[in-house]
Parts: structure tokens; sequence; C-alpha cells
């Protein structure tokens, strides 16, 4: 306590980390490897390839992304303030060269930008620079009065990558935008009936879009596959989800046990070191382990939450929401969507699903709150101290 | 912090959030209540296709089964059905079960792959079955069915008209109702009714809990026969075919003739019915239909291409047997040969404008001279032929290159089936060539390498098309079915080995009755000379068939044929050599003709010493006589 009181009379000095984000990341980031070992060892193995092929790759991602991690604590966040319309501009550039052919195309989507041995996805990266580009709007609007304008504004810097990311197509981060950028209106000041309005005229778009055909055949196969599940039992959608509910059913309790999955191990359930990780945790380390990975979710959730109030400006407490928003949404649409909840939108779980994109996201994304934690003020809301 | 309630909010959306996911896991892992709604929402069917049997194949009075199918018990084992704990044990109870070393059976589930399913045996026997069906709590996954085997009761015969049941080929998997693991016929009635004889698979509708235990049995469609085939084959006459052209074969070995296989067809020219049908050596159809081919055995099948079936596959010129045509359009058009006559104008025979004194050769001009294989003399249109004398026929071929239109015998030839596939209901069939100026200049111009780079069409190459020699090609089926046609007084009919198909009830479900391709014009006064002319190559002293039919029998009046030998240039060691090749076309009994045997032994020598023979002990059997052992005849032409 001695230690803590001294330090709290010289903000500007670096405070003490945040442990318990800090803690939660690494733990997740261990039960992820663990779990990807788990489902594609067998897998590699019988491709006669090293077992650890899959984990070796993800574990020089997660200590990449923890080194992106740390270096994001450095930064302060009025110099990420600075930083926002470059950081906004690249990733709007990013977004169109995905789309010509230097962009790569996997599995029916044009997402990956090739970089020899890894692929980056933009549309990741796309996510914090939305965050940042509306906390930086929203942070100098009126708080007790949002304007329609100034909504107008949102929309449309919303809007704009996201025209880009439908192009791919990526559904799946589309919402992911449209989430964060209503929890970002609300928490910034827009009325309930402000967000009614815009709600309604989303609705509209989308119906819009459903009538003149812009959307995919297979994001509307998802759609309605998962409202109507009895109809097409035999649509690889609802298989797939089918499949992921029953090996979460026969975890149990306490799970078939670690790297005893029969059926994620059996390749029953698809994309099972990706969008559908969920489901080997919930089937090898049953309802015990699943309730863990999502207390060590709620957890970190609920430290960002934290940095928000106590965040020294409003920029800061912004940017932390966003965060939050886009990690929640994350996790509920995914984990909903093994469970089958929730439509399949791939994506993928934070933290723990293969891939290197998602994972630096979302370590650039708490790099940068918990710098916000590490330069908050001593009074918690009271931002103007400092 | 002034919006403190709303940061709050968005935080009960998000408790709320993380409540909703925590019942659901709650719902699925531990609760009572997904295993009681899973018969509802987590209920899974699972769809198991049964085969049918397929149809049988029968000869033509429906006695004889030429293809059956027997029904054994399979062992299928489901890994759906298994779970990863106990399949360890249950490969070591198949193990014990089948008697095989539990590796091989550990190969054959890594083999198919997970959630597979598959049959591990096909052919358990009933004791076994049983005792699996009695223990189930060993044998987790593992159902008894029957499973329909493919049975080819007479072995190699008629096994080209019949084919064979095998792996689907990509043409096939093209076929929405086939599947990578089906089996299809292939090759003969196997492969040309197919879609008949099948049958419809059926369906069982399993229900299954989410450990995939097997809940009950949800709707059963069973499956439906396939058809059955009534084919024309008199399947003794088929036996006798095969038997005969083997001894043909045996004959020109000891002759020293390095022969390679022999081919046969018996037609009824009252309906072009294909009554026997054989190309030797054959395969057992079994052998490829069960799958137990070696390697080794399958190479030695390809390298003597047995599953071809040289009938309608096997294109030889026709050589002599061809000069039916020109005989007959010489008939009916009074087209008498008359080059190089002036210095044997006093031998000829004044009242018969068709005599022609035969020299041994004839020269057209730019042409390399022509040689006879024999000096025949003095000739007219039906010894000609009973004598099988080149020089008349090209003198024929020159008459129509300097007075008629050039493609009169091409066009003859086309009239009575050359160059186009007869139709016949079997797959693969080959439609021969009838070479004329329109073709050489083709090849000629594309240099395809079938005819001479330099120089124009010829006269000598109609000389060639006269004798059924140079590009000309034909298979044993259009010979035979050309001769019918001459035979029965100019009806072309198409050949068919299959009368009908029908359901298990008997009811025709296909019929496949005869059927004309065309009526040529030729006169009564024309088949009666071309019937006696076919005796007299059996019977008159200079007949090319006269030393294979001594010792007919009682009926030797009614039977007659013509002989061909068939020079094809074969590369041999770097060196090219003229290899003879043997034919025979009978007709038979020459009063009423049912019966039309061509007969073809590849590589064999003259037509009149080996093919003759062949078909002597054919017309022999058909016209009821004793058969006598079959012996060498005189080298002819």
């Amino acid at each position: 306590m001695a230690l803590g009181a001294r330090l709290e009379i010289s903000p500007r000095t670096s405070r003490r980390p945040d442990f318990v984000v800090i803690t939660t990341l690494l733990a997740l980031s261990a039960i992820g490897l663990t779990l990807i070992y788990s489902v594609t060892a067998p897998r590699l193995e019988a491709l006669g390839l090293s077992r650890f092929e899959d984990v070796a790759r993800q574990t020089v991602f997660v200590a990449g992304g923890l080194g992106v991690f740390a270096l994001a604590s450095l930064g302060s966040d009025r110099q990420w303030r600075l930083m926002t319309p470059y950081v906004y501009a690249a990733t709007l550039l990013l977004l169109v060269l995905v789309l010509t052919p230097i962009g790569a195309e996997r599995y029916g989507a044009q997402r990956w930008i090739p970089l020899g041995i890894l692929d980056l996805q933009p549309s990741e990266f796309a996510k914090p620079a939305l965050i940042l580009a509306l906390a930086a709007l929203l942070s100098s609007s009126d708080e007790e009065h949002m304007s329609w304008t100034r909504i107008g504004q949102v929309v449309l810097l919303t809007a704009v990558p996201s025209v880009l990311i439908f192009q791919q197509p990526d559904l799946g981060t589309m919402l992911v935008f449209g989430f964060v950028a209503v929890a970002m209106l609300f928490v910034a000041g827009t009325s309930f009936r402000q967000i009614a309005l815009l709600l309604l005229f989303g609705i509209i778009a989308i119906f819009i879009a459903f009538q003149l055909d812009i959307l995919k055949d297979y994001q509307l196969a998802r759609l309605t596959g998962f409202l109507n599940p009895a109809s097409e039992t035999s649509s690889t959608v609802n298989y797939n989800q089918l499949q992921s509910q029953i090996a979460v059913a026969s975890g149990g309790i306490s799970g078939t046990g670690l790297f005893e999955g029969t059926l994620t191990n059996l390749a029953f359930v698809p994309s099972q070191q990706t969008d559908f990780i969920f489901t080997a945790a919930a089937e090898q380390l049953g309802f015990v382990g699943a309730v863990v990975i999502l207390g060590l979710f709620a957890l970190m959730l609920w430290r960002l939450f934290v940095v928000a109030v106590v965040a020294r400006d409003r920029f800061g407490q912004l940017v932390a929401l966003g965060a939050t928003a886009m990690l929640g949404f994350h996790i509920f649409v995914n984990v909903g969507m093994t469970l089958g909840l929730l439509p399949v939108t791939g994506l993928p779980l934070p933290l723990l699903s293969d891939g290197g994109s998602f994972y630096g996201t979302v370590a650039l994304m708490l790099g940068v709150v918990h710098g916000i934690w590490l330069r908050r003020s001593r009074v918690p809301g009271d931002r103007h101290l400092l | 912090m002034t919006r403190g309630w709303r940061v709050v909010t968005l935080g009960v959306v998000f408790i709320a959030f993380f409540t909703v996911v925590v019942l659901r896991l709650w719902y699925l892992q531990v609760s009572t209540l997904a295993s009681a709604l899973e018969t509802s929402y987590l209920q899974r069917i699972r769809v198991v296709t049964i085969e049918a049997p397929r149809g049988d194949i029968y000869d033509r009075d429906g006695l004889q089964l030429m293809a059956g199918t027997r029904a054994t018990l399979g062992l299928v084992v489901d890994r759906k059905l298994v779970t990863e704990d106990r399949e360890g044990q249950l490969i070591n109870n198949l193990a014990a079960l089948l008697g095989v070393p539990p590796s091989e059976i550990r190969a054959e589930f890594d083999e198919q792959g997970l959630g597979e399913r598959f049959r591990l045996s096909d052919d358990i026997g009933e004791a076994t079955g049983l005792f699996v069906l009695e223990h189930t709590e060993d044998f987790p996954g593992v159902t008894i069915e029957p499973v329909p085997v493919r049975v080819y009761p007479m072995g190699e015969v008629a096994a080209h008209v019949i084919g064979y049941v095998g792996a689907p080929a990509e043409d096939d998997l093209r076929r929405p109702e086939i599947t990578i693991r089906d089996r299809v016929g292939r090759f003969g009635i196997e492969g040309e009714y197919d879609r008949l004889l099948r049958g419809t698979p059926g369906t069982i509708y399993y229900e299954v809990n989410a450990r995939g235990e097997v809940l009950g049995i949800i709707e059963e469609e069973p499956p439906i026969a396939g058809a059955s085939v009534m084919t024309t084959i008199d399947i003794e006459l088929q036996r006798f075919l095969e038997d005969s052209l083997y001894d043909g074969i045996s004959l020109a070995r000891q002759d020293g003739e390095d022969v390679i296989r022999a081919a046969g067809v018996v037609l009824d020219p009252r309906d072009g019915s294909v009554l026997a049908m054989a190309s030797v050596p054959a395969y057992d159809p079994s052998l490829l239909s069960d799958g137990t081919l070696t390697q080794e055995e399958w190479a030695g099948m390809s390298e003597k291409a047995v599953l071809n079936n040289f009938a309608i596959q096997g294109l030889y010129p026709p050589a002599s047997a061809f000069k039916a045509v020109p005989y007959t359009l010489a008939l009916e058009n009074e087209i008498w040969p008359e080059v190089e006559q002036e210095e044997y104008r006093h031998l000829l025979d004044p009242n018969d404008p068709s005599s022609f004194y035969a020299d041994g050769d004839l020269e057209f001009p730019e042409t390399p001279p022509f040689h006879d294989w024999k000096v025949h003399g003095l000739v007219n249109i039906n010894t000609a032929f009973q004598v099988s004398a080149d020089n008349y026929f090209w003198g024929i071929a020159l008459k129509i290159w300097y007075d008629e239109d050039q493609n009169l015998l091409q066009d003859w030839a086309r009239a009575f089936g050359y160059g186009t596939e007869t139709g016949i209901d079997l797959p693969y069939e080959l439609a021969g060539i009838v070479p004329d100026r329109d073709w050489f200049a083709y090849h000629q111009f594309n240099n395809t390498g079938l005819v001479r780079a330099e120089g124009p069409w010829s006269g000598g190459d109609l000389m060639n098309v006269a004798i059924g020699q140079g590009a000309m090609v034909a298979t044993p089926l259009q010979v035979a079915n050309s001769y019918a046609a001459m035979a029965n007084g100019g009806t072309l009919w198409r050949p068919r080995v299959v009368d009908s198909v029908r359901d298990a009830e008997n009811q025709t479900i296909f019929s496949n009755p005869p059927s004309v391709i065309r009526t040529i014009d030729i006169s009564d006064e024309t088949v009666r000379n071309f019937l006696s002319d076919l005796h007299g190559v059996v019977a008159n002293e200079g007949g090319t068939a006269h030393k294979a039919f001594e010792g007919f029998g009682d009926s030797f009046e009614r039977v007659g044929g013509k002989t061909g030998t068939a020079q094809i240039l074969v590369a041999i060691e770097e060196d090219e050599q003229d290899i003879d090749t043997a034919w025979f076309v009978g007709v038979a009994p020459l009063d009423d003709p049912q019966y039309v045997v061509a007969i073809v032994v590849d590589q064999g020598g003259s037509g009149g010493k080996i093919a003759a023979p062949v078909a002597r002990a054919i017309l022999q059997y058909v016209m009821g006589e004793d058969v006598d052992r079959i012996i060498l005849g005189e080298d002819t032409d």
C-alpha cells in the first residue's frame, strides 16, 4: 500500500501495470495455444507433418502480439489521438489494396494480403482504426446533446470501411463495426430516440440490400438457415452448428479431457482451431472449463470498463469503451454461434482462435487501453484534473 | 463522470450476454433438459443406402442364367456409431471374428476414414452373421446387411456380350445416381443396359442421438431390384462358337502361324438377332466384378486386349469376303469387266456377257501391276466369285472407274452397312472405313498416315476397294450383317443382342424388337445366284473352301460361304511383313437362310485353310450334322 500511495502522488511517472489485464491476456493466450495443439495435432500427425506445425506458428503470433501489447502500452492517448487520422487513412488504403489483385482469395472471400509467411487481414486492423477514429470524433462533441450532424459523421466514418469490407465479403466484421459504432454513440450521449431512429434506418438499409440482392447467397443461407433449423438439416452451415452443439453437449460437466475430444478430434467440427475453438474447449474441458474461459473474458472486460471510468479524458474513455464493445461482441457472437444461439458469421474468438491478424489486433487494442490505464486520472472520473 | 449510467448500461448488456451464454452452456452440458429434448432438437437422422440387387441376364429361352445376383451377408461398420475409446476393442473383436490380423482391419479403418460407413467384409457366412447379431454389445457400430454380389455362372462364356460390373469411370460419375462407391456395368449388356439392370437403391432413415447411438428406424424404403434382360443368345451355339474359335486358333498354331485371337458372330438373317458372338481369348467377368483381380492378371489382360470385343471392335480388311458387294452390284447393274481382253477374245463365251479371261495380273497406269493370287483362266461372274478371282473384281472396278459413277461401289458398300456402326445394342462398336475420293483427299491433306503422301485417288485404289483391301476395314459383325442382307433378299437389319427387359413381375418394361436399317433393291435372280455361288465356293472343284468342306454331311447341299484372306502389313522386329488374317462367312440353310456365320482368325493364315474349317464346324452344328474334328483346309484366297 505504501508503494501504491507514493506512486499516486506522481501521476506523470508510469503507474503500476494492470496485472489483471496482463494475467487474463496471458492465461487466455495459453489456453488458446493448448487447444490449438489439441485439435490440430492428430490431423497433422495423420498428414505426416509435425504435431506442432500449427501451434508453433500461432506461438510466434502470440509472442509478436505480446510485444505489440507492450509497445502499445507505451503510447499515450494523446499520441494515439494525433495519429488517428493517419491510422484511419492507412487502413482504408489497405482495405482497397486487398480488393486489388494484390489481395488473396481464400475460402471464397478476398480478405487477405499475402506477405510471405503470414497473410495480413486488413479488415481486422480496421477495427482498432475505426474505434480510434470514432473516439476522436465523438470526444469533441457536446456531451449533453448529440447533434444529427455528428451522428451523420459517425455513420459516414463507419460506412466507408464497411462498404470496402462488404466487397470482400466479410459480413461478420460489418456487424462488429455496426455494434461498436452504436455502442460508442450511446456512451457519447446519443439519446435513445436517436439510437432507435438510427437502428430503424439500419433495418431499412438491410431490407433494401436484401431486395436488391446485394447480400451474397451464402450469407442469406447462413441467416435463414439459422432461423429455420429444421428445414435443411443437411445444409453444411447448419450441419457445422449442429455438430458443434453435439460436441459441446458431449463435454458434460468436466469434459472429455484435454486432447481427448472425440468429436472435435474426429474432425466432425469444422474450423475447430479458428471459429469453432470454443467447441473444442467446451467438449474437452466441459462446463467447468468453458465457464473458466468465459470468466477470464468477463474479468478482462470488467477491467476495460474500469479503464473507461478512470480514463483522464473523453477520448481515452471512448477508446476503452469501443475496445470493450468490440471484444464483448466478438466473444458473445462467437460463443453464441458455437452453442447454436446465433448464426454462423465467421467471427473468431479473441485471443483463443488460431490466426495472426486478429490476435495482433486484440493485443494492440488491449495495449492501447492499457496505455490509457497507465495514464489514468488520480480520481476516478476526474478527467479534467491533469 | 456525468455519463456513468451509460457505461453501466453497456456493462449490463454485457452481463446479459454472458448470462445467456452460460445458461446455454449449462443447458447443453449439465442439465438433463438437453438430452430430454435432443430427440426434438438435437435429433440426428442417419441415412443408410441399401444396394439394390442387379437384374439377371438370360439366354433367348430364358432358361440359362448368364449373369445373376447372389445375396451374401456383408459386415458393415459405421464409424460414426463407434466412440473412439471403443474402436480399439471393436477392431480386436472383428479380427478374432474374421480371422485376420487386427493391423489389417486397422488399416482398412484408416483407409476409409473417420466417420465413414463401409463394408468390411462381403461374404461372412450365416453363422458369423448370426454371432454378430447375438453379440451386438461387442460390435458397436456393426450391422449385418444382405449384400448383392454379381455372379456369372458360365465363366468366360459370352463374356463380351455380357460385359462386367466394375468401379465407375469418369463419365459414369456424371450420372446423378452414381457415386464413387457404386459399381456400374462396364462393357457389353452390363454397360449398355446399366440403367435398367441396376435397380433403385433403398434407404433406411435411422434416428440417432447426440452420441451417435441408433434410437430406431424412422422410415424404410426397400430397394427395388433391377430388371432382367432377355437376350437373343442361343447359349449352346454360343458355347460351340467359342470352342470352335479356340480350335481355330490351335489349328493355325499347328500350321505355324503366330495367331493372336479369333472372333466370330452368328446372326439370324431373318431379323438381325445375334445368336452367338465371341471374341477369344476372353475373360471371366467375375474376376473383374468381385475386385479380386491382381495387378499382374490385369496387365496380362490389357496386353492381349481381352476386354475388347473384336466381333464389333476388331477392324480388319474384309478382303475377298467383301467381293459379295461388287458381285451383287455387277449382277444388278450388268457391269462386266472388259480390260485386257483383246488377246483372249476368242476364248470368251459369246453367250455370256460376264465371261472373262483372268490371266493373273492387271495393270493400271502409274500404279504397280496387280498380281492375282492365282491364274484362274476363263471365268464368269459366278465362277469368279467361287474361285475368288481378284482379276475379275479389279475388272469390275475399272469398268466402274471409266464408265460409271465412281462412287458406285462405295455407295453399294455403304448400303450394305459398311463404314457405319450397325447400331447393335452393345457399347464401343466401331464403324470401319469405306475409302473413296473424298476420304482419300481428306487424309492426304491432313497427313494422317492412312494414305500415301503423293498422287491422287486412282483406279488402282478403287481396285483395292473391290477386293476389300487397301484402307478398307470392317468388323466381323458388319460383314456378317451384309451377308445377312444379301441372303434375305435385301433387308439390312439392325443387329440386336437384347430382346426385352422385364421387371420382377415379368412385365416387359423395355422392348427391343427387330428393326430394319434399310431395304436394298436387289432382284430375286441376284439372290438366287448369290446363294448358289456360296454353295459353289464349298462344293465346286475350284471353290476356295472346297477342301475344307469335304465330308460335310447330308445337308451339304444346303450350306455355303465365302472365304477371305486379308493381307495386313504388320511391323515385326523393325521389319514390315504381310500377315494373313483368315475370314469365312457362311450361310445356312441356303434354301431358307437362318444362320449367317462370320469368322475371323486374326493373323491365322489363309481363309480357306483356317477360317473355313471353323465355320464348317459351326454350320455342321446348326444343320444338325455330326461335328467332326476340324482339320486344315486348302491354302486359298
